[in-house]
């Protein structure tokens, strides 16, 4: 959408054009192709573009769904194993996978920008790419505000500055929506499983922790140091909490939920308090995050129904 | 009076567990064949390895030209003297000439490869010692015989002026028993060799040593030429065994006298 | 007769080294050429004249050069410090790890990546950690006094252990996210190798000693008192050849992480063909470790494009069929 270039006017107008193009400018630099595009990304580093990206190689699944989320899905040249979400990210060529990058075919498609996954990309193969000059902008998202900032940094980048800035006001509104229905209700003990083999959970300092407290939820390992514990077994029933969350080996397998059934003495077993969140909608970090919360969120209502009485 | 090969200063060996046993003191001079005699234990694959630099002492030293064996260097030790073993172990495949080559190393600078005269050498040991056709042969694939020539041959390859034999009739035949301890024989009697021989047979110990040393289980030695030290009692005092002497043109011949187990002073 | 013999000997050396170079100048082309994309052969000669597309210039230079030479050199190092362990040991089965090395350059690596320090430490570190344990062994090993190969043997397997416990350990009870790439370093990983200089440098260095310690080490091998009864310093030998090969295993785990089986195999095989004679066996090693970890990581990164297999399966894979053939042509 460029602006329109400044045509000559009559003399008497010349003024009001130079006034008005110099109020029109700055908002309309981008779009119009002629100036800088210049984001921090989650490192603290400043990323530059001199137009929007348009060609984008993402490194993560989730990576590629937030592009497609800013509407710049068209621009992803490559992709890493396991981008199956929207189905449009399943016919992007692959590059290897998120930890074990095809540098070859990374550089054969050659990209004007890199997303890089900050925690789970190789870092020397990011150095290398950055020493061939290749812009690399990395993502680490470590609350809700930080989603929403990476929308509209990547909007920006792709030359979706706009829909970067809705698509993130409308998902912390979600959230926000979500903080005004469960915001004050009475708290609720909870173990959320991130993996059965080994016991994998998270505690209060990861995004999923954030999103348990959000729903008022009281993450029994919260308090542990590390990012993701693993507790044993033991523990776990000691801690005996009220609602037991989990993902699973896929998006519809609930076999997690159904090993914990033989513990009949805990208290979310009797009262049937286990409730299954497919993984993708509370393991990435993607706009679909607000479903998967809202969907924890009212698990963590039903399970406060169920403090009442007997299971209906 | 020619120099000494080696010399032994008040040389008291170390047997670990053994109390200290008698000093040796006399000089290896060329020309003569030393036997050394004694019971197993006694400490003669013991004495060898301590002169040849392989065992420190317990008392005294071993002196080559003058100076303390166990300070110099190796490889002037090597040029000086070679020690056949006893036992023969050979980690890793290799032929038969290159086991005679290694005699060579000594004398061979770093950075230099084995020559022709150094190939020659070692092909004419090997052919002095009845093995010049097994040369290309694997060691592992030669008999207990074979191997102790080829031992033989590899100092025959380094050929120091000094021979340090341990043993050396082990695993050979009669007839390659002779020719070896002739061949030993005819090298020091040229005058400019020497050597210390360790043997088991008595008569040969007799027939081809110019002098012995009697090594005593309890640390004692008596040492001197062999006309003087050669005699019987001391010998079955030695072997705790009972022996008959027999006189011939060529000297006395000891043998074992069956059944007689008596314990002698 | 001899004069033939001295020959014989060197049309052999020469007609190994010749066999063995041409097929390093081979397996380095042929990296160079493959890869998981695609690029016509032509294109790829036409880089090394100055010309050839951008892509080709990229792919061939940046990537797939560097990561070539740096297989070639680490495999080049291990096979090398496998045949002076082997003599050093006097054991045929002994191999670069034995002594623990490269458990102490893992846990060297593995707690630089813990602790989040940029990855210039990690090499640095995994460096440190492989000669810190070197020294250990050694220390330990020489105790109070002598010091026999069965004992180094013994103490670094011992060591060696130790690390696998507490990389273990380290594994388990704090998973960084580092963790994907910590296990493919650990089953050995070239896409990572960084900096060719120092292999390279290494390489050449170690193989240029061979011949003025290969005849030592020749009679050395036949034991210590046959040795030092030769002339060989037995003890200060044994000293040099295990700083050295410490030295060059420590380079090449940490160039490429802990690549298995090209030491232990690659100076068996030679010694099938070639003999023992450490003057010639060395330099082999050395280009036939090379070449054989060149055309494993070609394979490692081509065979199931995009994606790639730890190259130590694959060394496996292609070492253990012909190391079996040999054996079998040998027994007769």
């Amino acid at each position: 959408m460029p602006a329109s270039p400044a045509r000559s006017r009559p003399p008497r107008l010349w003024w009001l054009a130079v006034l008005v193009f110099a109020l029109v400018l700055p908002q309309a630099a981008p779009a119009a192709g002629g100036g800088n595009i210049s984001v921090s990304d989650d490192r603290g580093r400043s990323v530059e573009l001199s137009e929007p990206a348009q060609r984008i190689v993402s490194l993560a699944p989730h990576l590629t769904e937030l592009l497609f989320a800013v509407g710049a899905g068209d621009r992803i040249v490559a992709t890493v194993a396991h981008a199956d979400y929207p189905d449009a990210a399943r016919s992007i060529p692959r590059v290897g996978t998120a930890a074990q990058l095809d540098l070859e075919g990374l550089l054969a498609a050659s990209p004007d920008l890199v997303i890089a996954w900050g925690s789970g990309s190789p870092g020397t193969a990011l150095e290398r790419l950055e020493k061939l000059g290749i812009t690399v902008y990395y993502s680490e998202p470590g609350d809700f505000a930080g989603i929403a900032a990476d929308l509209r940094r990547l909007g920006r980048l792709a030359g979706q500055p706009e829909r970067g800035v809705r698509e993130a006001r409308a998902f912390l509104n979600a959230v926000a929506t979500l903080r005004e229905e469960f915001g004050e209700r009475p708290e609720v003990s909870v173990f959320y499983q991130v993996w059965d083999q080994p016991l994998m959970t998270v505690n209060d300092g990861h995004l999923i922790g954030e999103a348990i407290r959000l729903c008022r939820g009281q993450n029994v390992f919260g308090h542990l140091d590390s990012l993701v514990p693993r507790p044993g077994l033991e523990t776990v029933i000691a801690a005996d909490p009220e609602a037991i969350v989990s993902g699973g080996p896929g998006e519809d397998r609930e076999d997690w939920l159904e090993a914990w059934r033989d513990w009949n003495q805990l208290t979310a077993v009797q009262r049937d308090n286990l409730f299954f969140i497919p993984p993708s909608l509370l393991q990435r970090h993607t706009p679909r995050l607000a479903d998967g919360t809202r969907m924890l969120c009212e698990a963590l209502e039903l399970a406060r129904e169920r403090r009442a009485g007997p299971r209906r | 009076m020619s120099a000494s090969l080696l010399s032994l200063d008040g040389l008291v060996i170390d047997i670990p567990g053994r109390p200290a046993g008698m000093a040796l003191d006399f000089p290896l001079l060329p020309g003569e064949c030393w036997g050394l005699l004694g019971p197993n234990g006694a400490g003669k694959t013991t004495l060898l390895h301590t002169l040849a630099g392989l065992r420190r002492p317990r008392a005294g030293q071993v002196r080559l030209d003058g100076d303390d064996l166990h300070r110099m260097p190796r490889r002037r030790i090597a040029q000086r003297l070679g020690l056949v073993f006893q036992d023969h172990h050979d980690g890793f495949p290799s032929t038969v000439l290159e086991t005679a080559l290694i005699g060579r190393h000594p004398f061979l600078r770093a950075w230099n490869m084995e020559n022709a005269q150094d190939h020659d050498l070692a092909r004419q040991a090997l052919s002095r010692m009845d093995l010049g056709d097994l040369a290309g042969r694997q060691v592992q694939t030669l008999s207990g015989g074979e191997r102790q020539r080829l031992a033989l041959a590899t100092l025959l390859t380094q050929d120091p002026p000094l021979w340090l034999l341990d043993e050396p009739t082990n695993h050979l035949d009669l007839h390659h028993q002779v020719a070896v301890l002739d061949l030993v024989r005819e090298e020091v009697a040229s005058g400019s060799r020497g050597a210390v021989m360790a043997l088991h047979d008595l008569n040969l110990a007799a027939t081809y040593c110019t002098h012995l040393v009697l090594m005593y289980p309890d640390g004692g030695m008596c040492w001197g030429p062999t006309s003087e030290i050669f005699h019987v009692q001391a010998l079955e005092r030695l072997f705790r065994q009972k022996l008959a002497v027999i006189d011939s043109p060529e000297g006395p011949w000891v043998r074992p006298v069956p059944g007689d187990r008596r314990t002698l002073a | 007769m001899s004069t033939t013999e001295g020959a014989a000997t060197l049309a052999r050396t020469g007609w190994t080294l010749g066999v063995l170079g041409a097929g390093a100048v081979a397996s380095v082309l042929s990296s160079v050429m493959l890869g998981s994309v695609n690029l016509p052969a032509r294109d790829v000669a036409s880089v090394f004249f100055g010309e050839g597309s951008a892509l080709a210039r990229l792919l061939v230079l940046e990537l797939r050069l560097p990561r070539t030479l740096a297989a070639f050199a680490t495999g080049g190092l291990l096979a090398v410090a496998g045949a002076l362990m082997q003599v050093l040991l006097r054991n045929p089965l002994a191999d670069p790890y034995v002594l623990g090395i490269s458990g102490g350059a893992a846990v060297g690596a593995l707690l630089t990546m813990i602790s989040g320090l940029g990855l210039a430490w990690i090499s640095g570190s995994a460096f440190a950690g492989a000669l810190l344990s070197t020294l250990i062994v050694f220390g330990l090993a020489h105790g109070t006094g002598s010091w026999t190969p069965t004992r180094l043997l013994l103490t670094g397997v011992v060591v060696a252990a130790g690390w696998g416990a507490v990389i273990t350990f380290l594994l388990a009870v704090r998973p960084s996210p580092e963790l994907p790439g910590m296990l493919y370093w650990l089953m050995g990983d070239l896409a990572h190798a960084r900096g060719n200089v120092l292999p390279w440098l290494t390489l050449i260095v170690i193989v240029g000693l061979a011949l003025p310690l290969g005849r030592s080490l020749n009679v050395l091998a036949r034991g210590p008192l046959q040795a030092a009864v030769l002339g060989v310093s037995v003890r200060r030998l044994e000293w040099t050849v295990y700083l050295l090969a410490a030295l060059v295993t420590a380079v090449a785990v940490t160039t490429a992480g802990t690549i298995g089986f090209v030491g232990l195999i690659i100076p068996h095989m030679l010694r099938l063909v070639i003999g023992n004679d450490q003057r010639l066996l060395l330099p082999a090693s050395a280009l036939a470790g090379g070449i054989l970890l060149t055309l494993a990581d070609t394979l490692a990164r081509t065979v199931i494009a995009p994606e790639q297999l730890p190259v130590g399966v694959i060394t496996a894979m292609l070492g253990v069929p012909v190391f079996l053939y040999l054996l079998y042509r040998s027994r007769t």
